[in-house]
């Protein structure tokens, strides 16, 4: 199946460095601290940040820096087939992995001891690429609740198909 | 989410009790409902509800299935709701069981009625493509995006939307199949049957605080509530489903005082979620 045309377009129309349509809305979930929509093309997450609160779970505590939660799921309707299982299965365990890592790394973790921050990040809509619309609206989430970071983290997939690179 | 204080607790119980709430309103007056349908694009329907701080979205796929053996001429519907941990840090992992549990059960209760089908709101026999063979099993989804308080009413009025807002493919079936064998479909991606939702019913929940009741209760006062009934009732004033929450007794005559007041409340919140559903699919048109 020719998945870059001869004249150089992908299936949607785009060329093969082109991103798609990004937009993003901050504040929406009222209760948390912070929160973001980001929509990447048909990719649709909402990320919603609480914290820096007190540790729920004592064993957990660091006296040093601040602990860094997070957890990933996907609405039944996200994908084109319902999913059974929205959160427990192993992709979901390992993208909760890569994000909590991520952000992490970029929290200024040493100036808040003894707390927790918790990411929460919904898939709305799956359409590729939801690991990198989760970090970037982890960090919009992030910058909402005021939580002090190095820089913005910004996330974006590629590939290689077929002797093309694809972005996005 | 901490607890309130004493004086947070007080403020909360005297507001109702004067008809004044924490956020000016009166004790049957709803918070502003905005609808919007067609949120997610790759279900049948969709629609997402706001209410004030509780913000939930629901969805409805159609997929080709069999009938069960005992209801041959009935399509099936299975409603399901989750509780994303964005509303709030306890419904991480399996912290949003029991909830999501309750609210499943408590719109099925209203929406589907009985174990035979009989007296759904929904009309199960519209799903039927050929008896006994192929029908639509419809799934409901419901999300909880964001939760202030007064969940059931909310994930209601999605699902009425949603459900206005479903197109249902239209099906032609091949020459008449012998036996067992599934007769050939042809799925057809133009044509779309719209759902009719005059019969789905609205929920109104009634929370109890102190001797008073009001409708649409905020988190704060959902958390100073004695009990709560929740009722379901179609347009024609006839009820659907009930069910009470909380541990305090209520008095029958208690009780019967609710329904009422519930039944004149639903008939201002259908004609308001009516109007709100046309205009959001009016903009979905555009």
């Amino acid at each position: 199946m020719e998945y870059v045309s001869p004249e150089g377009l992908r299936i949607d129309g785009r060329r093969p460095m082109e991103m798609r349509k990004l937009q993003a809305e901050i504040g929406v979930v009222a209760k948390a601290d912070g929160s973001a929509v980001f929509e990447m093309g048909n990719t649709k997450v909402i990320a919603a940040v609480y914290g820096p609160r007190e540790v729920q779970n004592r064993s957990q505590q660091l006296n040093d820096q601040a602990l860094v939660r997070c957890e990933y799921s996907m609405a039944n309707f996200s994908t084109g087939d319902r999913m059974r299982k929205p959160k427990g299965d192993r992709r979901s365990t390992e993208i909760s992995l890569v994000i909590r890592q991520t952000m992490e790394a970029c929290i200024l973790t040493q100036l808040m001891p003894r707390s927790q921050i918790d990411i929460y990040v919904q898939v709305l809509q799956a359409d590729g690429g939801t690991r990198s619309a989760c970090i970037n609206a982890a960090t919009l989430a992030l910058a909402d609740a005021g939580i002090p970071m190095r820089d913005f983290v910004t996330s974006c997939s590629a590939g290689y198909l077929n002797s093309t690179p694809l972005l996005g | 989410m901490n607890g309130l204080s004493l004086g947070e607790k007080l403020f909360v119980q005297g507001g109702i009790a004067q008809d004044l709430r924490s956020d000016g309103r009166k004790r049957l007056t709803y918070r502003p409902i905005y609808v919007e349908t067609g949120v997610i694009p790759q279900a049948n329907g969709s629609a997402r509800v706001r209410m004030g701080g509780t913000d939930v979205i629901a969805s409805v796929k159609a997929e080709i299935g069999r009938p069960s053996p005992l209801q041959p001429n009935k399509g099936k519907v299975s409603i399901y709701v989750d509780c994303s941990p964005t509303a709030a840090p306890v419904f991480e992992g399996r912290g949003a069981e029991e909830l999501s549990t309750e609210l499943s059960v408590a719109l099925q209760r209203c929406l589907l009625g009985g174990k035979s089908g009989a007296g759904a709101g929904i009309d199960l026999s519209s799903l039927i493509v050929v008896e006994g063979k192929v029908c639509w099993d419809l799934y409901i989804d419901g999300l909880v995006v964001s939760s202030d308080g007064n969940l059931l009413d909310a994930l209601g009025a999605a699902i009425k939307a949603a459900l206005s807002n479903t197109g249902i493919p239209r099906v032609h079936v091949a020459a008449e199949a012998s036996g067992e064998d599934q007769p050939e479909l042809d799925i057809s991606d133009e044509e779309f049957l719209q759902f009719d939702t005059s019969e789905v019913p609205v929920i109104v929940t009634l929370t109890k605080v102190g001797r008073h009741y009001i409708v649409d209760a905020t988190l704060d006062e959902e958390s100073e509530m004695s009990s709560a009934l929740s009722v379901s009732i179609n347009r024609k004033g006839l009820i659907c489903g009930l069910t009470k929450r909380g541990g305090a007794g209520l008095d029958p005559s208690v009780v019967l005082d609710m329904i009422s007041v519930a039944k004149h409340v639903s008939e201002q919140l259908t004609d308001r979620l009516d109007s709100e559903i046309s205009a959001a699919e009016a903009v979905e048109e555009e």
